[in-house]
């Protein structure tokens, strides 16, 4: 099975625009995390600040675009993988590997198959 | 075989084969819905037949030829259904001379009680497939709609299936972590029915359940002391349950109950598991909350003294490992008893009374506390407080007496 892991942190700990040294030492440390993973990543990627975030929300056909993220939170979207795991548990054991520079939450979602 | 007796084979036989399927097919839906077919079957062609001399070799073959014949029908498990169809030819012939039926209970147990899974759905999940309890009767143990229950159980094994959820027994080393999420819903399961002091509600064979299910995890895991901790604990309660109402259906307070009437037989069993627990490790939360249990039921008669001494540094062992307002709560009745209500009421005044705000028991200790006290007006207010959140007839009873002793006439 496929599941992508979100990672939720506060952003704010990059510093502005996450441009502040920590996030040098978290791209050194998920660089070294991809090696481990070998095989096991199918993708993923880190995203740019909520800062440079754009949202369109579609009502009755109708859109709207806007200035920042989806939703305001104190963790925000900050990267994804996409990994190969063999059920939940195994989902579970990789998610808790992911190199995160303080607290955060890595949400499990199992990625749609064919059907 | 009357509806009823048939009804108790189904019950029986369900856990060992909604597992069995389950672990086959990987799927707990079909296996529930496969389960459930061969129920109806059975009605049928026992009564036309006569009962099979083994019913759950029979139901679990009628129910496994079904699971393959609704597999075929569905396009997508080609590759699954052919590999299965030559395991079950191989297995078919053993099937039909006895019951081997695999015991996949414990696989079953950990599945349904997955972290993964929402924790007010794990025991009700684990009454429907491990002990076979309809959705009607897991609603009414939960307090909640018919079409709530079914949608939780519904949305529960979605997930399962969904999220990828693994049907294979989790490694040795995961069970401690994932045991406790097991142990919790036994617990909460059995609070449920525990709560019904007079079991006079749907809750009566509810308990009987429960101490079916522990002592298959005590089986299940024999080196585990948390397993058998519960199964002591579940009789230990259940054992006084005969004591813990007067004639007119008012609640008896523990201190106050008739040991004579308490449950002997049950209470000696659970005392062999709580020894077993004990010798297997340093003492745990609930090997202590078992040991509390066990102290009370050591009382043989209403003339010897409560063993409030013992009970008290039990707590305080407790509560070494278990701080939270719940277990001080407690622990305060005893240190009412052995330290004086004066100590007990300045203890009680620094709990979290926010956080225990709508703690119906926090409000029934308070009170009686108080009115210990003399504090008659703080009594009476801190009573009805409790009255508007019991949920027990029983209790609320009793509460309703106790609150008349501080009931002055107006002058």
């Amino acid at each position: 099975m496929q599941y992508a892991l979100l990672i939720y942190e506060d952003e704010t700990l990059y510093g502005p625009g996450k441009k502040g040294p920590a996030i040098q030492a978290i791209v050194s440390r998920h660089m070294a995390f991809n090696r481990e993973l070998g095989a096991k990543r199918v993708g993923g990627s880190g995203l740019a600040a909520t800062s440079s975030a754009t949202t369109i929300q579609t009502k009755g056909a109708k859109h709207t675009v806007h200035d920042g993220p989806f939703a305001e939170a104190k963790e925000q979207l900050g990267g994804f993988y996409l990994i190969e795991a063999k059920d939940l548990d195994e989902a579970i054991a990789i998610a808790k590997r992911v190199p995160l520079l303080q607290d955060g939450s890595i949400e499990i979602r199992p990625v749609l198959g064919p059907g | 075989m009357s509806g009823a007796a048939l009804e108790r084979v189904f019950r029986e036989a369900s856990g060992r084969i909604v597992g069995a399927l389950a672990a086959r097919y990987r799927d707990l839906a079909l296996a529930e819905d496969v389960f459930a077919e061969a129920c109806a079957r059975a009605l049928e062609d026992w009564s036309a037949k006569g009962v099979p001399t083994d019913p759950a070799a029979w139901l679990y073959q009628v129910a496994a030829r079904a699971a393959l014949d609704g597999l075929r029908r569905r396009r997508t498990h080609t590759r699954l259904e052919s590999q299965l169809s030559a395991q079950f030819d191989a297995q078919s012939a053993d099937v039909c001379d006895d019951a081997v039926i695999p015991d996949e209970r414990l696989r079953l147990i950990f599945i349904c009680c997955h972290p993964a899974v929402g924790v007010d759905a794990r025991a009700a999940l684990t009454l429907r497939l491990v002990c076979g309890l309809s959705t009607l009767e897991i609603a009414r143990a939960f307090l909640v709609s018919e079409t709530t229950m079914a949608q939780r159980l519904t949305r529960a094994k979605a997930k399962i299936a969904d999220a990828g959820v693994p049907f294979e027994l989790p490694a040795a080393q995961f069970w401690p972590e994932r045991l406790d999420a097991v142990l919790t819903s036994v617990e909460i399961a059995y609070g449920k029915a525990h709560e019904d002091a007079a079991a006079s509600g749907p809750h009566a064979h509810f308990a009987a359940e429960m101490l079916e299910l522990t002592s298959t995890l005590v089986q299940l895991m024999p080196a585990e002391a948390e397993p058998a901790a519960v199964a002591a604990m579940v009789r230990l309660a259940e054992a006084r349950r005969p004591a813990r109402i007067d004639s007119s259906g008012l609640m008896v307070p523990l201190s106050e109950q008739d040991p004579q009437r308490w449950q002997r037989p049950l209470i000696d069993e659970a005392i062999g598991y709580l020894s077993r627990a004990a010798a297997l490790g340093p003492d745990t939360v609930r090997v202590i909350q078992a040991k509390i249990h066990a102290a009370w039921c050591s009382r043989h008669t209403l003339e010897s003294p409560p063993p409030w001494p013992q009970v008290m540094s039990l707590y305080d062992a407790l509560l070494i490992r278990r701080d939270d307002p719940v277990v001080r709560l407690n622990r305060l009745v005893v240190v009412a008893e052995v330290h004086g209500v004066e100590s007990a009421l300045s203890e009680l005044e620094s709990l979290d009374g926010e956080l225990l705000r709508d703690f119906a028991p926090y409000h029934a200790v308070r009170a009686d506390l108080l009115r210990r006290a003399g504090r008659i007006r703080d009594a009476r207010r801190a009573y009805d407080e409790a009255l508007l959140r019991i949920a027990s007839d029983a209790e609320r009873r009793w509460l309703t007496r106790q609150r008349s002793l501080v009931e002055v006439p107006e002058s």
